[in-house]
């Protein structure tokens, strides 16, 4: 798919010109990766739309190299899913998507061949994108392509590459392959590959913005941008969809749906006791929504999030069990002045009565058989007194 | 039993000097205490907040900031999902309070933490010291290691601060401490510096009251009564309050000036200082008894005579 | 010869297992087993504790209000040793053990309540002590007094045991006895100073609740009120014990020496109204006791008891009924506990909407501890000689024949059968 002009490859902006892509649509795609990635990303700290596409033009075409492993190509899908064709387009020709299984003409030995030039070419300069994790049990035999393990073929592109990219929740920790009991061993790409930096973008599948926004940064400022421990873009993944969702105020309120299809659930109120797991899942999908239409995304259509980034819910917790809130904070109601504090209990009264009716009524009939006046009068003979008890 | 005119003399002696010796002592001990008893004066550099009332709007950022600065887990046991605390507890230690009244319009929120009182009533009772004003800053803190837990403090305090832990089996008393650590490193207190409307600020005690009094005068029929609560109540506060609602509505209770130790515990103080009225008082009760233990041994004797029994002491 | 108290002796007739004594003892289990509940969940889940009423009735009624009733030592001692009461020594030992027992009730249930006692032993650390605390001199002074003093008084029918019952320590006996005669008056001088400095600071701890304490109750003579009424139900309790305990293991009853003490205990209750009536005024408080809602009540049902109280021990003094002095004292002691009870709780409010009420743990701690108080004194009056009685039931017990003297020089016998 690369197109050379003359013996020099061409710059982005060169290239998108000869395509015949419009300016505008550029920019929009600029401004797109400005909304995608306002902090945590040196390329989009620009003052305008203009400058990102400046120095975006002057980049080469990153050299993108594809791998499919265990896959669904969902993580392709996701990039060619845009609402409008051109965009798809676009992406594509914004990179150098050099090998991919799915979109390339080529087939069989043709392909291989491709492959091999693509890194031959590019050797230490491409960025290896993964999708689908890597099967480790019995030699890595349940994925093989043109007879070779996934495992090996792994180990053998990863190093070769600048960076590694591992697209989706499969290539970033194994995904629903490895949902338990795990029967082909299937891993994450930094499980495998140690050598090389690996940028994980969990998700099935992930905003395809971050992804472009990873490779571009790569090509543009030569760097990989700020990861936080899990090897995420910090600028995607360092916030619970909670925090941001559109739905947060219905939460804080107390409203939420109980029953799909209900009041609440026309009125787009909170998913959270459906099972929605955005308080317990890092991701951008509350800001950054997918297909270009705002409102398009799981929560926004109104289906509870199933935390599809994190290793511990995705495919461990079921979809409708409710999430556990880490990170609580103060409801829009505010306690009064004074509360009421302090009960009484019926068995604490009941217990209350009991001894102080017991001890008294207990006293006071044994009492009774104390000598009274009478007795004491009736004997001022000393001696005849009578010991207590007996009258 | 009769008693012989020298006897008599002698417990008569005994009696007055131990009635005289009683009074000078306690009048010796009384004028020692008398400089002690002086009003306390607030530090120069004592450390407070000033909370206006008008400025605050209910974010309750203060609560999340502080909840985080002080590591405390949040309250979730009202419904497992919000951190909703209905008063001061044992893990919050800073809360947004609303004043809604029937009219439903001179609505306030208020702030309720730690006042860090110029004489506190919690220091004042606090067996050991663990709950202690910090020199120089007048920070009423709190020390586990020497707390024994007896809550004498929750009782004692006025604005009804200190609260306990009432599970587990390592209980501590939590209260505000104006984030000591935060000020250790010279930042302010967490619920401070996060307000987005400055409706509580931090700074020199002086300086907020200062402050306050400055925006009383420039606003002259906004604040109650037009004066600042903590300036004088209860011996004055480091936690100064403006409000446009009356301060009791808030829960801002209505407290003399002088401070609740001085005001309570004076004869405490008075009767065993250098525990003078103690010691005269054992030394004539001592004298008296033993002028009876005699006569006492003297009685057993005869008994153990005449009846041929040990006597029973 | 009058029915006279002239020698304490042990309820030897009466068998200590009893179903009572078992019931007593059942209850004391339950109440430790639930301690150890209480220290491991903490106070929260084993109590109705609030933060609004941070004290619960551990401290408040089984440490500040029933160590009231526990101070017989401290009072009849006070009659007997600095007023010359003599007739009163017979029942001093009685008094003695049941201030002992109240007291060792008391503060292991204040253990029990604090929430952090590791940290007790800052105790003895004097220079770290805030010694202007009323709690610290009451946490200071009542162990002291309960350990010292009240121990060492306790000490001589346990002599007399071992004298009696194991003869190889009788020089033991007799060497400790020596050593105790020659201390006796420091000894029962500082039973006297530091129960009057502790009765009064448990008054002056609710000094520091201010306001919150209902006017009624709260006073700067607060202290001296709680002393005073530590006085009437010390009496009160030590009488009530007598009698109750003379109806249950059918003894004899002096009422001659009980007379004294309703005469001294109507005084003193007598008085201490005049006074709380007097400071009421002087404060200006009066009319505050007029007010038609539940302190006012309180305050009224106080002074009602307190008052039948006073009249009720005369009359019987007068009648020498004891069926009514049993009344009385009981009216009594009820007075005083609820005058020492009402400000640390019900005439507390802190803040409103506050409220408190016990849990059943809490109530069966309470009430378990109470009882391990009750079968300790069950158990000693039965092997220890601590009740007061007639000469001839000690004889009865030797099981010898008394030589009485009739006049000197000149003696007669007389057996004594059982059944007498």
């Amino acid at each position: 798919m690369a197109k050379e002009i003359g013996r020099l490859k061409p710059t982005i902006g060169e290239h998108l010109n000869y395509c015949g892509v419009s300016r505008r649509s550029f920019l929009q795609l600029c401004t797109a990766l400005m909304v995608t990635a306002p902090v945590g990303l040196s390329l989009t700290q620009k003052a305008n739309a203009w400058q990102v596409a400046q120095t975006i033009g002057k980049a080469k075409r990153p050299s993108v190299i594809w791998l499919h492993f265990q896959d669904c190509t969902g993580c392709s899908e996701t990039l060619l899913r845009t609402s409008r064709p051109d965009v798809a387009d676009l992406i594509l020709n914004v990179i150098s998507l050099d090998y991919h299984e799915t979109l390339m003409a080529a087939s069989g030995a043709q392909a291989e061949a491709a492959l091999k030039q693509a890194v031959a070419e590019n050797f230490g300069k491409f960025v290896l994108v993964v999708e689908g994790s890597i099967p480790t049990k019995a030699q890595g035999q349940y994925m093989k392509l043109a007879g070779r393990p996934a495992l090996e073929i792994l180990k053998d592109l990863g190093p070769k590459s600048a960076a590694i990219v591992s697209m989706g929740s499969c290539a970033s920790w194994g995904g629903l392959p490895s949902s338990g009991p795990n029967p082909t061993g299937a891993l994450g790409v930094d499980s495998i590959v140690k050598e090389k930096p690996v940028v994980n973008i969990p998700g099935c599948p992930p905003n395809p913005y971050n992804l472009l926004a990873v490779v571009l940064e790569y090509a543009t400022m030569g760097r990989l941008p700020a990861l936080d421990e899990l090897n995420r873009p910090k600028f995607a993944f360092d916030r619970y969809i909670h925090d941001h969702c559109p739905r947060r105020a219905h939460f804080d309120a107390g409203r939420f749906v109980k029953q799909f299809g209900d009041e609440g659930h026309r009125e787009g109120w909170c998913l959270y006791k459906m099972g929605c797991k955005g308080p317990v899942t890092h991701a951008s999908c509350s800001t950054r929504h997918f297909n270009e239409i705002p409102d398009v995304w799981p929560i926004g259509v109104g289906s509870p999030c199933v935390g599809c980034t994190e290793k511990a819910v995705a495919f461990e917790v079921p979809i409708f069990e409710v999430a556990d809130i880490h990170a609580a904070t103060p409801p829009e109601a505010l306690p009064l002045i004074n509360t009421r504090v302090g009960t009484i209990g019926t068995a604490a009264a009941a217990m209350v009565g009991a001894i102080a009716g017991g001890i008294g009524g207990a006293a006071l009939m044994a009492s009774k058989r104390l000598p009274g006046k009478q007795a004491m009068a009736e004997n001022e003979d000393e001696e005849k007194i009578p010991p207590a008890g007996r009258e | 039993m009769a008693m012989t005119r020298r006897e008599a003399l002698r417990k008569l002696t005994t009696g007055t000097a131990s009635v005289v010796a009683t009074g000078a002592a306690g009048g010796a001990a009384l004028s020692g205490v008398a400089v002690s008893e002086e009003k306390p004066q607030v530090r120069p550099e004592a450390l407070g907040l000033l909370y206006d009332a008008t400025r605050c709007v209910g974010c309750q950022s203060c609560v999340a900031a502080c909840a985080k600065a002080n590591n405390l887990a949040p309250d979730m046991r009202v419904n497992g999902l919000h951190q909703i605390a209905y008063d001061l507890n044992s893990t919050t230690k800073n809360i947004i309070k609303l004043y809604k009244p029937a009219d439903g319009r001179s609505y306030s929120y208020v702030k309720q933490q730690c006042m860090h009182c110029v004489d506190p009533a919690c220091v004042a009772g606090c067996m050991f010291k663990a709950l202690k004003k910090d020199s120089p800053t007048g920070v009423v803190t709190w020390t586990a290691k020497l707390c024994v837990g007896c809550r004498y403090c929750e009782i004692a305090c006025p604005y009804h601060i200190p609260k306990f832990q009432w599970e587990g089996f390592n209980p501590k008393i939590v209260k505000c401490e104006l984030c000591k650590e935060r000020l250790a490193k010279g930042d302010q207190p967490a619920c401070t510096e996060v307000c987005p409307k400055n409706a509580v600020i931090f700074g020199n005690r002086g300086e907020l009251l200062t402050e306050a009094k400055r925006r009383i005068g420039e606003s002259p029929a906004k604040y109650f009564e037009n004066r600042v609560y903590g300036e004088y109540e209860a011996g004055g506060t480091q936690v100064l309050y403006l409000s446009a609602v009356p301060f009791q509505n808030l829960g801002l209770p209505d407290l003399p000036e002088e401070s609740v130790p001085q005001k309570y515990l004076k004869w405490q103080k008075r009767v065993y200082s250098y525990l003078a009225v103690p010691a005269v008082l054992y030394a004539s009760m001592v004298g008296v008894i033993r002028g009876n233990w005699k006569e006492h041994l003297e009685h057993m004797e005869k008994d153990e005579e005449e009846t041929g029994l040990r006597p029973q002491l | 010869m009058i029915q006279k108290w002239e020698r304490a002796v042990p309820v030897c007739e009466v068998p200590i297992w009893t179903r009572p004594f078992q019931v007593l003892c059942g209850l004391g289990a339950l109440a430790v087993g639930l301690v150890t509940y209480r220290e491991l969940a903490g106070l929260g889940p084993a109590s109705g504790m609030n933060d609004a009423y941070a004290w619960g009735i551990w401290k408040t009624f089984n440490t500040m209000t029933l160590t009231g009733l526990g101070s017989g030592g401290f009072a009849v001692g006070i009659a007997a040793w600095l007023f010359r009461r003599n007739h009163l020594h017979v029942v001093m030992r009685t008094a003695l053990l049941t201030s002992f027992l109240a007291y060792l009730s008391g503060l292991m249930l204040l253990g029990v309540d604090v929430g952090r006692p590791w940290n007790f032993y800052w105790i003895l650390t004097p220079w770290r002590w805030n010694v202007h605390s009323p709690l610290l001199e009451v946490a200071f002074c009542m162990p002291v007094y309960a350990m010292v003093p009240l121990l060492l008084e306790n000490v001589p029918p346990v002599l007399d045991w071992v004298y009696e019952k194991q003869p190889q320590y009788r020089e033991l006996v007799k060497r400790a006895e020596k050593v105790m005669v020659r201390f006796y008056p420091w000894i029962v001088g500082l039973a006297y100073l530091l129960p009057a400095m502790h009765q009064s600071s448990l008054g002056a701890l609710m000094l520091l609740g201010g306001d919150r304490v209902d006017p009624l109750w709260q006073t700067p003579w607060l202290p001296l009120l709680y002393l005073w009424a530590a006085a009437f139900m010390g009496f009160s309790c030590v009488a009530g014990t007598l009698l109750f305990c003379s109806l249950m293991w059918k003894r004899p009853i002096d009422l001659s020496i009980l007379s004294e003490m309703n005469r001294i205990t109507a005084g003193l209750i007598g008085w201490w109204l005049a006074f709380r009536f007097a400071d009421l005024m002087v404060r200006g408080q009066l009319l505050t006791a007029f007010r038609a809602n539940i302190y006012a009540a309180l305050f009224w049902i106080e002074v009602l008891f307190l008052v039948a109280a006073v009249f009720m021990l005369r009359d019987s003094a007068r009648q020498r009924d004891a069926r009514l002095m049993f009344h009385a004292h009981l009216v009594a002691a009820v007075g005083g506990m609820l005058y020492r009870f009402n400000p640390t709780t019900l005439a507390f409010q802190p803040r409103p909407g506050a409220f408190y009420f016990p849990t059943p743990v809490e109530l069966l701690i309470s009430v378990g501890f109470v009882s391990l108080a009750i079968a300790g004194f069950v158990f000693a009056a039965k092997v220890l000689a601590i009740l007061p009685a007639p000469m001839r039931l000690w004889y009865r017990m030797e099981g010898v024949t008394e030589k009485v003297a009739v006049f000197p020089g000149h003696a007669e016998e007389r057996e004594y059968a059982a059944g007498d």
